[in-house]
């Protein structure tokens, strides 16, 4: 259970927990500055904007996080994934370059208050289309339907295309819609607090839908990962998310906004964790087991080594700037 | 079109194009270090505003470079799959510690960038110390990995699979030593030679001139203390290379044929075809002197390798002329404003002195570009020097050409993005300025 592969499994895991609690949010952030409406339309839409600033590159960097750790750690198994999975990943990786560069341009390009409409239409456009993308590609990593022949890897050209990464797409969308309004609401107050707080509720409701639906397109469509996600301990996971997910609910709808946050990010958590335990022990399911994946034990010593010491750097500045930035966000900045 | 030729035009366009905003993300924060350290030691409120005011550029860029970094990082798996599922558990080590330094710096910049209302001054400086270094960490680690590709080292092979890691001897690979050194002061050169060009495009339109002989000052001064080490270490690397990289200082230096006292080509067109450099300036035994220490050593030609495991001169002997031809350039800019400085004890201002910089400002970054072609076009056909050719660490996957085609136009599209940003009718500093006016009127 402990052994390093394990370990570094679950670091992946760790860094795909804290780019969807993180980033995730930011994407979210994007996709609500698209559908900002009433007559706070351009509060909301404002206050998104400054919330995302400080933190986007940071929480980015978690996604790189989780690509390192991969090829690190488990080669043959990135070897085989980043083969198999170019196009989705190539949609993701324009929709984060486009994202990025029109968060820039439109904040760095500002002119007072004006508002640059195009660049704000680019960044939500891509805001939408970067975690559905990539919530298929997560998706179609578990159908079962990447093969290994003889050490070499093949997959139907469109296998990553069917129902089952379809619904995985909507969620990847509906995870980061659901926790930007939540993060959001503790941030804010009055009347934008009332605004964002409806908008998690029904997130909420949505992401719920989508990630029960997923479940019996999985038995269709990837049937071993669903028979491992509906046994135990995966089923336990998924249980405790779904506590979670109620218990956020209420906190909302009581406007108990902090512990509301903590709620939502859990879930999220939770729900992340339940589907990477039903893949255990495989990296790619009943084709390559995690112990098959790995790097050499040197390998994953070192590796370790290395998350230890950056741990060290890394947890006091995320909590300097998390500090730094709480609270309202700041409506006259560069 | 082949797809190994995409793969490798893919990978080239995009290191190149993330090149560009990483040196500027290394170089900038020194810059940004110097200036607000200048500012609390003197009280000298200009130069705190100088370093506001490449904020607006500082985060542009840097987001870009996180960005571009990102189809790096992926480009790896699409494009390389098989060398990596070989390599990642070796140069996988240095990407690692890398990531950590990306952290760092995301935070450090946006606790610069954003918390001017939270910070204190003193605070706001010290963020740009951990910024400064975990750039240029960066660089050092990236490096290792491409170090490594060229000298591979701390492991054994049995049967194609790899035993006996030793990440630290990986990670400290022959290479590694002479290209981080080189390669990170190179970031500091392009951008201070870059930077002074934009002050002094500025004092030549004759706006706000006090805050841009600060910038020229400043962003000079930075790249003329690392041009000469530029010079020694650039020394030290090719006297590395003659005994590690034969190959690749042949092509360099465009000598076919192992000579005795070898003479040194400057320009001129290799012809693979007769062996010979057409039109080459040729200045007797210099090469051998260059590269042995001794007029009469023996430097062994493109000849004494095997057929078809040696780069093609055609490609590397010019980047490595234009290499070294910019740092002559840019020696002579910055020789003569120090001169003149020295001189008249002020910033020159005549207008030849401040065009001539400007000239000289994108050689920086043309040397930098040319050494990186020159470092991996000299490795070709090798992927992992000696052990893996470019073709075998391929992916097997088609449509690259797309992939090929499909990243052209982002790079376009960001591209003409940042220079509607750059070039907005005066959007360099709007805003921030009267702000900054109205605090500095403050006591
Ligand atoms: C401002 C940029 C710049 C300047 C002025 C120079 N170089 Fe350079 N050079 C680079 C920027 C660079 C680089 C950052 O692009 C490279 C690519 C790989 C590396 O480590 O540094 C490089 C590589 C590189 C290599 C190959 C190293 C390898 O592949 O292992 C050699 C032999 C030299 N350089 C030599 C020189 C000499 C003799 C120079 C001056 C007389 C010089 N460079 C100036
Ligand atoms: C940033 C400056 C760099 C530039 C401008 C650059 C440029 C290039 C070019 C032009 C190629 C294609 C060579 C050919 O096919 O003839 C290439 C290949 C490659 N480079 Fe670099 N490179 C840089 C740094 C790095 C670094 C730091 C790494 C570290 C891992 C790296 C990894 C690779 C790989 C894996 C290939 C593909 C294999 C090959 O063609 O040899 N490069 N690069
Ligand atoms: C010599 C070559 C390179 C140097 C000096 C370099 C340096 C840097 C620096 C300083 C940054 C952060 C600053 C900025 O965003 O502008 C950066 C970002 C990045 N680089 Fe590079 N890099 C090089 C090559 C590579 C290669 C070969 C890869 C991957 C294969 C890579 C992957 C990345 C990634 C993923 C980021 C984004 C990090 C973030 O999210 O902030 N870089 N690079």
């Amino acid at each position: 259970m402990w052994s390093l592969e394990n370990l570094a499994g679950g670091a992946v895991l760790l860094g795909l927990v804290m780019y969807a609690v993180f980033g995730g949010a930011d994407f979210g952030g994007g996709i609500w500055t698209a559908f900002a409406s009433g007559p706070l339309a351009r509060e909301q839409r404002e206050s998104l904007f400054h919330a995302i600033g400080p933190v986007w590159e940071t929480n980015h960097v978690w996604l790189i996080f989780v690509v390192v750790t991969l090829f690190t750690c488990f080669p043959t198994g990135f070897g085989a994934l980043f083969t198999v999975l170019l196009v989705p990943l190539v949609i993701v990786l324009i929709g984060i370059n486009f994202r990025g560069a029109a968060f820039a341009f439109r904040h760095f390009g500002r002119r007072g208050r004006d508002h640059i409409p195009f660049m704000a239409g680019i960044f939500a456009v891509s805001s939408i289309l970067t975690p559905f993308a990539l919530g298929m590609a997560v998706t179609a990593s578990v159908t079962g339907k990447i093969l290994l022949i003889d050490g070499r890897v093949h997959a139907e050209p469109w296998f990553w295309l069917s129902p089952f990464t379809l619904v995985g797409g909507l969620v990847g969308m509906g995870v980061c819609a659901y926790l930007a309004p939540i993060y959001m609401a503790v941030r804010t107050d009055g009347e934008l607090r009332e605004d964002f707080r409806p908008r998690g509720i029904i997130a909420g409701l949505a992401l719920g839908i989508l990630t029960a639906v997923e479940v019996p397109v999985a038995m269709m469509d990837a049937p071993l990962f669903a028979g491992r996600l509906l046994a135990s301990p995966a089923a336990f996971v998924v249980v405790l998310a779904v506590i979670f997910g109620i218990a956020t609910q209420i906190l909302l709808w009581k406007s108990r906004f902090l512990s509301a946050q903590i709620g939502a990010a859990g879930t999220v958590g939770l729900t992340i964790t339940g589907f990477v335990a039903a893949m255990y022990p495989d990296f790619l399911a009943g084709q390559l087991t995690l112990a098959g994946a790995a790097a050499p034990h040197a390998t994953l010593v070192a590796y370790f080594a290395i998350l230890a010491v950056g741990t060290i750097i890394l947890v006091p500045s995320l909590l300097f700037l998390y500090w730094t930035f709480r609270g309202e966000p700041d409506t006259e900045l560069p | 079109m082949d797809h190994i030729v995409a793969a490798r035009i893919l990978m080239g366009i995009s290191l190149g194009f993330h090149i560009v905003y990483s040196t500027i993300g290394i170089g900038l924060p020194l810059l940004l270090m110097i200036a607000e350290w200048r500012a609390l030691r003197t009280g000298d409120e200009l130069f705190h505003q100088l370093a506001r005011h490449w904020i607006r550029p500082a985060g542009v860029l840097f987001a870009i470079g996180a960005v571009s970094g990102t189809v790096l990082s992926f480009e790896l798996g699409f494009l390389w799959p098989r060398f990596m599922s070989f390599s990642g558990p070796i140069i996988g080590l240095a990407f690692s510690m890398e990531g950590f330094a990306f952290f760092t710096e995301a935070i450090f910049l946006a606790l610069y960038i954003y918390g001017a209302e939270r910070l204190s001054r003193g605070m706001l400086f010290f963020c740009t110390i951990p910024l400064t270094v975990a750039s240029a960490f960066s660089a050092v680690f990236v490096i290792s990995a491409n170090a490594w590709m060229n000298t591979p080292a701390g492991f054994s092979l049995a049967n194609g699979v790899l035993v006996d890691v030793h990440p630290l001897q990986a990670f400290a690979n022959p290479a590694w030593a002479h290209e981080a050194l080189h390669g990170t002061m190179a970031a500091y050169v392009a951008t201070g030679f870059a930077m002074a060009g934009v002050s002094a495009a500025a004092m030549l339109r004759g706006r706000n001139l006090d805050l841009n002989k600060r910038a020229l000052t400043l962003s000079l001064a930075v790249a003329s203390v690392a041009l000469p080490l530029m010079l020694i270490s650039g020394d030290w690397a090719a006297t590395i290379l003659a005994v590690q990289q034969k190959p690749k200082l042949a092509a360099m230096e465009a000598l076919f044929t192992t000579t005795r006292g070898a003479p040194l080509v400057i320009a001129g067109w290799p012809d693979p075809a007769t062996g010979t450099v057409r039109y080459g300036i040729k200045i007797p035994k210099l090469l051998s002197l260059l590269a042995h220490r001794d007029f009469d050593a023996v430097v062994e030609g493109l000849d004494a390798f095997p057929p078809g495991t040696t780069p093609d001169p055609r490609i590397v002997h010019p980047f490595f002329d234009l290499m070294v031809g910019s740092s002559f350039i840019m020696v002579g800019a910055a020789a003569w404003f120090w001169w003149l400085r020295w001189r008249r004890r002020e910033v020159p201002q005549g207008k030849w002195q401040l065009r001539a910089l400007l000239f000289a400002s994108p050689f920086g970054m043309i040397a930098l570009e040319s050494g990186w072609l020159v470092t991996e076009f000299g490795r070709q056909p090798w992927i992992a020097q000696g052990r893996m050719r470019v073709a075998e660490g391929v992916t097997t996957q088609s449509g690259i050409g797309l992939v090929l085609l499909t990243f052209l136009i982002v790079y376009l599209a960001l591209t003409a993005g940042l220079l509607w940003l750059l070039f907005r009718p005066s959007s360099a500093g709007t805003g921030m300025e009267t702000k900054q006016e109205v605090r500095h009127v403050e006591p």
